[in-house]
């Protein structure tokens, strides 16, 4: 296999973990997973590291190592613990709807990606297509999923989808402005939690249903 | 020419420090209360003449750069610095009292006041970054840092509609914002394929001197990216869902700056792309896309603010409709609309900051944010009827104030370019915002006040900054001041010109 094959193959799997962070009914295991499926984006960092000698992304693969395979879904479980797991009440799609969905995004995603020339992601486009894909499958996860913490995971595959079009299309950045992103992405997921845990203990649920103080 | 400017660094320190300061107070004990407001105090006055620093300095020298071109402060920039810096300050003394109030009633604690105070200043750092800086990715880190350092002020008080508020701003402007990551990446990718230096093809500056080079199918793809991402944080319609739950939920100066300020820290990042996507394409695209959102912006909040009876909500759904203003006047562009669009930030901001201290001290006096309760202001407190009469008006864009001038030269400007039905449109709407603002006058300020509410006004201290604000909102209604106008001619200039 050649190193764009390897790539293009570690993108599709990126997806298939995505799916299952979506359609896992527990949010426990869905952390687990969510870190799998960080540990699978690591990956293909090094290989882009090897493959294209974007050296700066050796580094992006240790600090997405440290923070989204280990820290995030440690804070994410021990969120969990604090509230108990409760599974979800239940999705507003079915998981079979859920793939097609899948499906469609990835459809779209190559749709956006075509018009694009630069020569330097040409052969990675199936990959690029791949990361803006995953990007949608996030936000389908926080559409229909109603568990808080798992609408935050959600964000945090969006989060994941973009830090892998950020490998592609800008690993030579300065590196001050993926610590920054990064530092960004942390935050979000820690503030996101102790709000989550606040709701839980003034409604005894995580169930996003649930917020029907504020209308109109 | 262009000066190091030292002094941008400064204005980034001082809230981060006080911020920290203020964290820190929570370990004090009794005295947190006073040692909390002065270091606040000192912060907020600094902060200010900081401000008005870096303004003049702009207006002699045309820009400042610092640290290596990653921070900038042009005139368009200083528009910006100069809305933070003052609404910062103004409602960093209305905040004073307020809290002091908070405390005494139990609403929060002085563990609550520390995280107040140390994420009041937070968010103040993370609004100037957004605006100073002069690398796309580091402004994209900005903004988002902007959700992260007021969600905490969202839900301060813990209260379920607080946190239940809280949870919604943070989720939906994260997710809008991570759409605009996109846009960024977009950019700065197309403008390394010109410029092939990592570190300048990221910086503002360097990509709108190559803008024409650019790839015009990307950058229209990346305009769009930013605007939904952008457009989120800044309450256009119909990304707008989170802002009226977090902007009524939130201690009332808090609002105000959400309102008055971070509405256009995101407006700004719409518009420096707004510039360079111009340039790339030409601005028939950019100004389209703006005057559809700012449009519907101003039709849809105006018949939200007609049936709000909350009244921190009716000011809240009145900020879509401003913003939807200010875009409308982007969106017609020529030098008159972006001048209006730009003139009409400040004025906005001055204006609302006005209000939400009123509703403020309207809740102090009767607890309650409820139109059906709130009656008979004249006669328990006359001076604070009358500021919430003349900041209604404002509001509503009546003459003598400050906010009638920027709309009648947004319309002016959209006159001038042929857009007389799309004018005549807004204006409808605009009387429709102007009925419900009268409609909040006469069963606020006039009838008969509810028997439990003692009369007088406010302390003195939570009237002084909106005495202030109303000599502003006055002032500008009345007379433009010539640094004021040099700028914001300047700003519109960069607007149009590029650099």
């Amino acid at each position: 296999m050649t190193g764009v094959q390897i790539i293009n193959a570690l993108a599709v799997l990126l997806i298939i973990t995505s799916l299952m962070v979506v359609e896992t009914r527990r949010p426990h295991l869905s952390a687990h997973l969510y870190s799998l499926q960080s540990f699978v984006l690591v990956l293909i960092f090094l290989c882009l590291a090897v493959f294209m000698k974007a050296t700066p992304l050796y580094i992006w693969s240790i600090t997405a190592l440290i923070t989204k395979v280990i820290l995030v879904p440690y804070l994410i479980i021990k969120a969990l613990e604090k509230v108990g797991d409760p599974g979800e009440p239940g999705a507003l799609l079915s998981p079979a709807s859920s793939l097609l969905l899948a499906a469609l995004f990835i459809g779209l995603a190559f749709l956006i990606v075509t018009p694009f020339h630069m020569q330097a992601i040409l052969k990675l486009k199936p990959a690029l297509a791949v990361s803006i894909a995953h990007f949608l499958l996030g936000l389908l996860c926080i559409l229909t999923r109603r568990n808080a913490l798992k609408q935050i995971l959600g964000y945090c595959l969006m989060e994941n989808g973009s830090h892998l079009t950020l490998a592609f299309m800008a690993y030579n950045a300065p590196e001050t402005v993926e610590i920054g992103i990064l530092t960004d992405a942390i935050f979000a997921v820690v503030i996101m939690s102790v709000i989550a845990i606040s709701l839980f203990r003034v409604l005894g649920t995580l169930d996003t249903d649930k917020l029907t103080l504020l209308k109109g | 020419m262009q000066v190091s400017g030292n002094l941008l660094v400064w204005l980034l320190v001082i809230p981060f420090v006080v911020s920290l300061l203020a964290f820190w107070a929570r370990t004090l004990g009794a005295g947190a209360r006073r040692f909390l407001e002065a270091v606040h105090l000192i912060g907020i006055t600094l902060l200010l003449v900081l401000t008005l620093w870096v303004i003049k300095l702009v207006l002699i020298n045309g820009s400042l750069l610092a640290l290596s071109g990653w921070f900038y402060a042009d005139k368009l920039a200083a528009v910006f610095v100069l809305v933070i810096g003052l609404m910062g300050f103004l409602n960093g003394l209305y905040s004073i009292g307020y809290m002091r109030h908070d405390l005494v009633t139990g609403e929060v604690d002085r563990k609550g006041l520390s995280t107040y105070y140390g994420f009041f200043h937070l968010f103040l750092f993370t609004m100037i970054f957004t605006v100073l800086s002069n690398n796309i990715a580091l402004m994209w880190v900005g903004v988002e840092a902007t959700t992260l350092g007021s969600a905490f002020l969202v839900g301060l008080y813990g209260h379920k509609s607080s946190l239940e508020a809280a949870w919604k701003y943070v989720l939906i402007c994260s997710v809008g914002v991570a759409f605009a990551l996109y846009g960024t990446i977009l950019v700065y990718s197309n403008s390394f394929s010109v410029v092939q230096n990592a570190h300048d093809s990221m910086l503002w500056t360097e990509i709108v001197k190559h803008a024409r080079l650019l790839d015009p199918m990307v950058m229209k793809l990346a305009f769009v990216f930013i605007l939904i991402g952008f457009g989120t944080k800044a309450g256009l319609f119909p990304m707008h869902a989170w802002l009226p739950d977090a902007h009524s939920e939130a201690p009332s100066p808090v609002s105000s700056l959400l309102s008055g300020v971070l509405l256009k820290c995101a407006l700004f990042a719409i518009i420096r792309y707004y510039i360079v996507v111009g340039k790339a394409i030409g601005s028939a695209f950019p100004s389209t896309l703006l005057l559809i959102f700012g449009v519907l912006s101003i039709a849809f909040a105006a018949f939200f603010i007609f049936s709000q009876r909350d009244i921190k909500r009716m000011l809240a759904y009145s900020s879509v409709e401003n913003v939807g203003i200010i875009a409308t006047g982007l969106g017609l562009g020529g030098p008159l609309g972006i001048f209006a669009a730009l003139f009409h930030a400040i004025n906005h901001s001055i204006a609302k900051s006005l209000m939400f201290c009123t509703s403020g001290n309207i809740l102090i006096k009767y607890g309650t944010r409820d139109l059906d309760v709130i009656k008979g202001m004249l006669k328990v407190a006359p001076f604070t009827a009358f500021l919430l009469g003349s900041g209604a008006l404002a509001v509503a864009g009546s003459p003598p104030f400050n906010v009638f001038i920027s709309e009648l030269l947004t319309v002016t400007a959209g006159l001038n370019s042929g857009y007389l039905w799309l004018m005549i449109l807004c204006l409808l709407f605009l009387l429709v915002v102007f009925a419900a603002f009268l409609r909040l006058i006469g069963e606020a300020v006039f009838g008969s006040p509810p028997e439990n509410v003692t009369r007088g006004d406010v302390s003195f201290i939570t009237i002084l900054p909106i005495f202030l604000l109303f000599i502003l909102m006055f002032g500008l209604g009345v007379y433009i001041p010539s640094p004021l106008s040099d700028l914001l001619k300047g700003a519109a200039d960069i607007v149009l010109s590029g650099l």
